[in-house]
């Protein structure tokens, strides 16, 4: 977060490759194609999309509201059903419990202890409610370059994926060493290639 | 190359950048020449974050404190550790930003945008598309500012002139460890 309000962190990146010609008709199917989609009343794990920026509810982006001037604006929302080991751990030593109880054995078969954590892997997560998280960006589509809102890597993963799926376009991103392309001539850049670390003492 | 083994490869450059500019800083009290912008104000302060070696060799020195002189920052100099992240304040054309460089990626963190009149409408799409567009040139005009200390940077680094600018950044850090 950051990007509306408050502080931020961020990296750039840089889009490769080129848009169709008629580029907002194509960015707003695409987006609406790859639109977050709500799993609270599913069972499903977890769902990745793309919502507005001012509000991680709309997903219908009205009046193209992920435009900016030249700058596409989105959030990348993810939803997530997690739960903790510690608590599969606990309920699976439960049901192992109640099943000896109930069958007067004394010890639970391993193909059986398999069967049982499962199961309960599955309940619980049906029951655990989807833990979202988003991502801000804004790409600037004149000079092919994008800032995301996280320094956290795993999303910068899911983001490259997401983005690269939904625009068919690959993110690249920017290290001082890849950003020495855009500030250096053909020249300075192979003797870029060539240095090695020196010390200060 | 791919992009893990040129991260690895090359990520001195970030932190040897961030070196020079603490000098470059320190050289005339906070002020940095940009050719055709003329000086602008970089001050470091607060948070530091040096290092030395890689992988389970890697070392690690915090610095922390306002307006501290960083002594134990300079230290790490002497001992050869390098600038890994740094909390600056970059002032340019009455506006000021407050971030944290971390340098090998060149990540931009805790970034305080310069303060603005902000929207008396904030639900009124126009008024919210002209803030969103206010804080994009800001965080732009910041990344331009930083690539182009970054150029001055790099188009010395592969010069013949870096030997020289080398020798009196090794200066630099030799007083520092005396003024320790």
């Amino acid at each position: 977060m950051g990007f509306i309000k408050g502080t931020a962190g961020f990296v750039r990146f840089s889009v490769e490759g080129n848009l169709p010609e008629n580029i907002w008709d194509f960015i707003a199917d695409r987006i609406t194609t790859f639109s977050f989609r709500d799993i609270d009343d599913t069972y499903e794990e977890d769902s990745l999309g793309w919502v507005s920026v001012t509000n991680m509810f709309d997903t219908e982006f009205d009046f193209a509201s992920y435009a900016a001037g030249n700058y596409v604006t989105l959030l990348m929302r993810l939803d997530e059903r997690k739960i903790s080991s510690v608590i599969v751990k606990k309920f699976v030593a439960k049901e192992e419990e109640r099943i000896k109880k109930e069958k007067e054995i004394p010890k639970i078969p391993r193909s059986m202890r398999v069967e049982i954590k499962e199961r309960i892997e599955s309940e619980l997560m049906r029951k655990a409610p989807p833990m979202p998280s988003v991502f801000d960006l804004c790409w600037n589509l004149e000079n092919s370059t994008l800032i995301f809102f996280s320094t956290n890597k795993k999303a910068q993963a899911l983001l490259e994926d997401l983005f690269k799926e939904t625009f068919g376009l690959n993110i690249m991103q920017q290290i001082p060493y890849l950003c020495g392309e855009h500030l250096l001539d053909e020249n300075e850049m192979d003797k870029l290639v060539k240095i090695t670390p020196d010390f200060f003492v | 190359m791919d992009l893990v083994d040129l991260i690895a490869e090359k990520r001195f450059l970030g932190q040897e950048f961030l070196t020079w500019l603490w000098w470059k800083s320190e050289e005339r009290g906070g002020v940095v020449a940009l050719p055709g912008e003329g000086d602008i104000v970089v001050v470091f302060e607060k948070h530091m974050l040096l290092e030395y070696g890689e992988g389970e060799f890697n070392e690690k020195l915090i610095c922390r404190g306002l307006q501290t002189e960083l002594q134990e920052a300079r230290t790490g100099l002497v001992m050869g550790k390098k600038l890994e992240q740094a909390r600056i304040q970059l002032v340019y054309n009455d506006y000021e930003w407050n971030f944290t460089m971390a340098a090998a990626l060149m990540e931009f963190r805790n970034v305080k945008l310069p303060k603005t009149a902000g929207s008396e409408n904030p639900d009124d799409p126009e008024e919210r598309e002209g803030v969103v567009l206010e804080r994009i040139f800001l965080f732009e005009e910041l990344i331009r500012i930083v690539l182009e200390l970054y150029r001055v940077f790099l188009k010395l680094r592969v010069s013949d002139e870096w030997r020289s600018e080398l020798l009196k950044m090794r200066e630099w850090v030799a007083l520092a460890g005396k003024n320790v």
